[in-house]
């Protein structure tokens, strides 16, 4: 086990490595320069001006130097100073992770307590209607753009019966119950996706799993249906949905921009999309990066996670 | 299931022999098109018994008989305003009412309609062109290729959601980017985007074939390796890759519609489902039918898509069909 993840941990290496080029070449492909837009027009004509501050930057050095410097102040935690609020990008951004977190793992775990007895229930009964019934729900719920879904949402529930604010954000720490009422409808619109892809999951691995041996040997030991399923079948099936739902959740951390803009959620989805529209270059390629980087962790807990569940998954 | 596989090549395997039977003296190219022919029409049988692919088969094709006669559905011009005829409601006039501009929103939905798709199906062949040169040669390759290569296509899948794009789209726009090389790099983003996707499954495959004897053959032979690869190779990986191709055909219009959500996709007044449904947000309390039609198209879209390539997978991959 131990080498298993000291390897993964090594082959993370090189994909990190990737994602730090590509971000960094980002900043590099816009069009002009720092300079252009430090020091006014006249100023960055002048050669001597200009030498100075490419001397002060360092922009006068070979990139790969350059890439090297950025790289090791990003390692230290120090990704520059947004162009906007002057404030260090990496200040910014942590303090925007947690409310981006908060609705993703709010979200997931809706989409989990609505999916997983549905996907249950369409495997046990299935080619019936109520089988049907789930399938295409579930087909339909991923076709459907959560950023429509959202706003139909708003214009039911709080423009229509005035029961939800339509957006914002209050911390649980400070007041927990008006966190809730802000809460629900993004929490609603994420989950609703997810649902339809956890449902179709479950009822798949479902379906994998009652066709297996032990289940007629369950079963010919006089044991009663319910207890097959629920206690034995469900347990191994669970094992693939919430791997998926691990990964999901970060696949989520980055696409929440568009319900983040929907609902003003103040998270990094919202930050970096601030940045765009404020061309706020460091702080664009700092969020980008960090939940690059986030991304790649979560899916390395999560297989190593699948591994310790599913012992006869190979170490490979 | 495997007696449905078995009996599916016995029906292929038969009908091929009565093609091959009609005349002994035919061209080779005449027997080959007329195996051809017969293929697709044994595969459309085979498809038509999935009710799921039947259903989005006729989805699509209402879709894209729709996108071709566009200008000639379309009822008043997309782009003019009228400013006497602002917000109005459906009527025989306008179909689906007009937007704040007073423009026709059926006619707005009709021509989006037709950007998106086209833009889609250019990002996919796109993805497609960059990603099986790229997996096949790396599985062909094997050893320290096919780990570099992967490693390179692992970096790509970190980035979550829309960030990709976001990135590519940020550029365009501070390249100043206009018109047609707008769309051009959303399309070149959205098919680099399925290129890892595409490159792993080709990869895959590759990886598996290589390996077996028909390849050491056709090397003994003489056949360069490239050959190998692209002729030998390729057909095996070839009805994942539809499988594949098909929903993400329906994923991509979903993040054309966001981008253009947030304001970054096509810049007004070009006709866009996601950006007039963003314009609709101004008037949800005062008139809310003007979110749902281009929100339905979306739907309509997507799901004719993701329904099709259900079926597809039934029937090209039979061990998960009654899945």
């Amino acid at each position: 086990m131990l080498v298993y993840v000291i390897n993964r941990i090594l082959q993370l290496i090189p994909v990190v490595f990737v994602l730090s080029v590509l971000v960094f070449g980002f900043v590099h492909a816009l069009p002009g320069d720092v300079i252009d837009s430090l020091a006014g027009q006249e100023a960055a004509e002048d050669p001597e001006v200009r030498a100075a501050l490419e001397e002060e930057f360092g922009l006068n050095r070979p990139i790969y130097v350059q890439y090297a410097v950025w790289l090791g102040n990003v390692l230290q935690g120090d990704f520059g100073h947004s162009l906007v609020t002057r404030r260090p990008v990496s200040q910014e951004l942590f303090e925007r992770i947690p409310a981006t977190v908060y609705l993703a793992v709010v979200g997931i775990g809706l989409s989990i307590l609505i999916a997983v007895p549905l996907g249950t229930i369409a495997a046990v009964r299935r080619n019936t209607p109520t089988d049907y019934v789930a399938q295409v729900s579930s087909l339909i719920g991923i076709s459907i753009p959560e950023f429509w879904f959202a706003i139909l949402c708003i214009m039911l529930f709080s423009l229509h019966l005035g029961w939800l604010p339509s957006s914002g954000y209050v911390s649980p720490f400070t007041d927990f119950g008006a966190s809730v009422t802000y809460l629900v409808l993004p929490a609603l619109a994420i989950g609703f996706r997810q649902a339809a892809f956890t449902t179709r999951l479950t009822r798949s691995s479902m379906l994998d799993e009652i066709n297996k041996d032990y289940v007629n040997t369950g079963r010919s030991l006089g044991l009663s249906e319910r207890k097959v399923i629920y206690k034995y079948t469900l347990r191994n099936a669970l094992i693939p949905t919430v791997t998926i739902s691990g990964l999901q959740l970060a696949n989520l951390l980055g696409g929440t921009v568009v319900l983040e803009s929907i609902f003003s959620w103040p998270g990094i989805g919202l930050t970096i999309f601030q940045a765009i529209q404020l061309r706020d270059f460091p702080m664009i390629q700092a969020g980008v990066l960090v939940l690059g980087v986030m991304v790649v962790l979560i899916n390395l807990a999560v297989d190593i996670l699948y591994r310790v569940l599913n012992p006869r998954v190979g170490m490979a | 299931m495997p007696d449905g596989k078995a009996t599916t090549m016995e029906r292929q395997l038969r009908s091929r022999q009565r093609v091959d039977a009609v005349d002994p003296n035919d061209t080779p190219l005449k027997i080959r098109m007329r195996r051809i022919s017969a293929g697709t029409r044994t595969g459309l049988q085979e498809l038509s018994k999935s009710r799921t692919a039947t259903v989005g088969g006729i989805m699509i094709v209402f879709l894209f008989i729709v996108c071709l006669l566009t200008p000639v559905l379309a009822t008043h011009d997309p782009i003019k305003p009228d400013y006497r005829d602002r917000l109005a409601p459906m009527s025989s006039e306008h179909y689906f009412g007009t937007d704040k501009f007073g423009r026709d929103i059926y006619s707005r939905v009709l021509y989006g309609g037709q950007r998106t798709i086209a833009m889609s199906v250019a990002a996919v062949i796109f993805g497609l062109s960059l990603g099986i040169p790229f997996g096949i040669l790396a599985g062909y390759f094997g050893g320290r290729v096919d780990g570099l290569a992967m490693r390179f296509v692992d970096g790509l899948l970190a980035f979550p959601g829309l960030l990709l794009y976001l990135l590519i789209v940020t550029l365009a726009r501070e390249w100043k980017l206009e018109g047609f090389w707008n769309d051009a790099i959303l399309v070149f983003a959205l098919g680099f985007a399925f290129m890892p996707e595409v490159a792993r499954l080709a990869r895959g495959t590759a990886l598996v074939e290589a390996r077996k004897e028909y390849v050491e053959a056709s090397k003994v032979v003489g056949e360069g390796s490239f050959s190998v690869a692209m002729r030998q190779i390729l057909p095996n990986c070839v009805s994942p890759l539809i499988v594949n191709s098909t929903v993400r055909l329906g994923y991509m219009i979903l993040i054309i519609a966001a981008l253009s959500f947030l304001g970054l996709g096509t810049p007004p007044p070009t006709p866009d489902w996601g950006a007039d449904l963003s314009v609709a947000r101004d008037h949800m309390q005062t008139h809310p039918m003007i979110a749902v039609f281009p929100g339905l198209a979306i739907c309509f879209a997507v799901l004719a898509f993701n329904l099709f390539g259900d079926g597809l997978r039934d029937v090209l991959d039979p061990r998960l069909a009654d899945r």
